[in-house]
């Protein structure tokens, strides 16, 4: 049964995702890393959920594990209440169509050698959608006018088109089979500034007018503040920080939100510790001889993994783990000691940690 | 100009290459100057010629290059007409570089102190001790806490930020009279980047230094820069005093259009309607159109844009290429700090 359309579209509960770090002697222990910790989260009906966070703070895993291109260690994924985490082979697929990714890197994720017809019409024919090959071109041709392309481009190859222009073909491929949510990884980061405007008005009108879902992630926070219905702040694969976009961004409660949004100028760290290389984090980054000692052992005792570069913290943060709190009807939540005391924030129990309180958690048994 | 000593004057500099798609310009007829102690943004999009702007200071040019057209003055003598030993002489010891990827910029394979040392041993006669003190020093005012360990450590033991840091340690190794840094905060992530600002401003202050600061991040233009130069299709544009640019606007209607295509301001949501994206995208060089480069993207663009290169027109400290530049103040800081 599919719960009614009050219920979040997705529904990520207590997300753990763990890596096992090559390297090490022969015999010792196998050194693990943990890049997304009790992450939980969810989106509703023509909601933009905006991702923020530095390199390492496990953004684009969680967007993997959205996506089940990558299995979570511990933890659910409900799409409209069907748990995908239980899923695979066949009965996945068949579901597959209704949750698609935009990728950072429109040169990466374009075969070079398809035209833009095949590219787009690709995830059609992989769900046997319009079979018919007038109809198929047809919907091709409307894709691409939808994304600001045009038919005549349709026997173009990638190559031909800028960094705004390709982008452009792997939204069309995205939103191709109608999905409910799109999971749009930095898509922007490697675009111009001109083009850049034009793709968020892209995705801004496919909510607005398609009614689709969109977990937007990003490190540019006027961006996401722009784009956003709510918002969630991760550091170092906790989210430190969540709620509505506009409450989090004008008053935020944990000291990382205020790091990344006042970003002030006269408060230069010399070099904090926090600013260690980070274990996780893309491209350059898996040698495990040089995993910061920070990160882990902070977060093997549960520690606040902010500590090492916070100037607010207390006595209690060095000895026990940081609690979830919540305003209760305002739909905020912060992961912090800060907030002990604060008028209308009380903690979640412990057993709720992670959860949103504010989020019925749907059971489709 | 703000009223300090001019140190370095560009002259109608004009860079050709010869490409498959034929013979471009990314650097055309581009003339400014940076004061003594003046830090100057430069702007633009990828492809505006920012980036060769500033390699050909330091008389680098790629591969396929004629020889550049107009004079490069530094300190009086034109770099371009230098030997090549007398260029070496300035590269580095007066003119140096801080680049986007410390990653690819730094030698994997060498310690940190190791590629600092060689900095010293070509271009000074130190003794080996007092070549050692100075590293740490430099790395110490870079903002770095434990010097000792860093000048240790091969560049992939350090964090972005941190190898950043290191960059800026060794472009001011030889405290020169010019810093060129070119998107020095684009790989990094963003409150490291503010960190990596701050230093840059700090450092600048306190030892004097000019700053030619590369980036198309306006934000971070605004917070370095005294003058901003604006670059589009390899040409400047437009020059204005950074205050100026930044809350009266920019007079040129591509400085304002990228201005506003970013939602800086402090309440802009998704609700108020789209970002004005400016239209169509960048010209290819090698088939620029005839007039003014961005007129086919440009609202205000007439025949006259489409048919006549635009005049320099000048207004105070600052100038504008353009047939209609925009009079009218900003209604608000946009680009609110």
């Amino acid at each position: 049964m599919r719960p009614d359309t009050s219920s979040p579209l997705l529904l990520a509960e207590g997300l753990v995702r763990e890596f096992e770090l090559p390297g090490g002697a022969l015999f010792s222990r196998k050194k693990i890393l943990r890049a997304v910790s009790e992450v939980s989260f969810s989106i509703g009906r023509r909601e933009v959920l905006g991702l923020v966070g530095e390199s390492g703070s496990g953004k684009t895993t969680i967007g993997r594990l959205v996506m089940r291109l990558l299995p979570p260690t511990r933890g659910r994924i409900l799409f409209d209440g069907i748990d995908l985490t239980a899923l695979s082979g066949g009965a996945l697929r068949s579901h597959r169509r209704r949750f698609q990714m935009v990728f950072q890197d429109p040169y990466a994720s374009l075969n070079p050698r398809m035209r833009v017809r095949e590219i787009v019409e690709e995830p059609l024919a992989v769900h046997g959608i319009e079979p018919g090959k007038g109809a198929r071109r047809e919907r091709v041709a409307h894709l691409l006018e939808r994304v600001g392309l045009s038919a005549r481009d349709m026997e173009r190859l990638p190559r031909e088109f800028s960094g705004g222009g390709r982008q452009r073909i792997g939204i069309a491929r995205a939103i191709a089979c109608g999905p409910e949510l799109l999971v749009a990884d930095e898509p922007i980061a490697s675009l111009d500034l001109s083009m850049g405007a034009q793709i968020i008005n892209l995705f801004s009108s496919l909510v607005e007018t398609e009614g689709m879902s969109l977990l937007f992630i990003s490190h540019d926070i006027p961006v996401v503040r722009y784009l956003s219905d709510r918002v969630a702040v991760l550091y170092r694969g906790s989210v430190v920080e969540s709620g509505p976009t506009e409450k989090v961004f004008s008053s935020p409660r944990h000291p990382y939100t205020r790091l990344l949004t006042e970003g002030s100028l006269s408060a230069e760290p010399a070099a904090p510790s926090g600013e260690l290389r980070s274990p996780d984090s893309s491209a350059s980054s898996v040698s495990a001889g040089s995993v910061s000692a920070g990160s882990v052992s902070a977060g093997e005792i549960g520690l606040c993994a902010f500590l090492p570069r916070c100037g607010e913290a207390r006595p209690e943060c060095r000895i026990l783990p940081p609690p979830l709190y919540s305003d209760g009807e305002g739909g905020r939540e912060a992961l912090c000691h800060l907030l002990q005391g604060e008028i209308a924030w009380l903690p979640l129990h412990p057993s709720n940690q992670g959860s949103p309180s504010d989020v019925p958690i749907a059971s489709s048994r | 100009m703000g009223g300090g000593e001019t140190l370095l004057c560009v002259d109608n500099l004009t860079v050709t290459l010869a490409t498959r798609e034929g013979t471009i310009e990314p650097v055309k007829e581009v003339s400014f100057s940076v004061g003594r102690g003046e830090a100057v943004g430069l702007v633009g999009e990828s492809g505006s010629g920012k980036t060769l702007t500033g390699l050909s200071l330091l008389g680098l040019f790629p591969a396929g290059a004629k020889p550049p057209k107009g004079r490069i003055l530094f300190e009086g003598s034109d770099l371009l007409s230098l030997s090549p030993s007398r260029l070496r002489e300035i590269r580095g010891q007066k003119i140096s570089m801080v680049f986007q990827e410390p990653q690819s910029a730094l030698n994997p394979v060498l310690t940190v102190a190791t590629q600092m040392e060689e900095i010293y041993k070509s271009h000074t006669a130190l003794p080996s001790s007092e070549i050692r003190g100075r590293i740490l020093e430099r790395l110490r005012e870079a903002g770095l806490p434990d010097p000792l360990t860093v000048s240790r450590s091969y560049p992939h033991q350090l964090s972005g930020g941190m190898r950043q840091r290191v960059m800026i340690a060794m472009a001011l190794a030889l405290d020169p009279l010019l810093v060129i840094a070119d998107e020095p905060t684009t790989a990094l992530d963003p409150t490291v980047a503010l960190q990596i600002l701050a230093l840059l401003s700090r450092i600048r202050k306190s030892s004097g230094q000019s700053l030619l600061f590369i980036s198309h991040d306006l934000s971070h233009v605004r917070r370095v820069s005294d003058r901003v130069l604006l670059m589009y299709a390899g040409r400047i544009v437009e020059e204005a005093r950074s205050p100026i640019f930044f809350s009266t606007g920019p007079r040129h209607p591509y400085g304002r259009a990228l201005l506003a295509s970013r939602p800086e301001g402090a309440t802009l949501t998704r609700k108020d309607g789209p970002l004005a994206a400016i239209g169509g995208q960048v010209p290819p060089l090698w088939d620029l159109p005839e007039g003014c480069s961005f007129a086919p993207r440009c609202e205000r663009a007439d025949d006259l844009c489409r048919s006549v290169l635009p005049p320099w027109k000048s207004e105070g400290e600052g100038r504008v290429f353009c047939h209609h530049p925009v009079d009218t103040p900003l209604g608000a800081p946009v680009h609110a700090a």
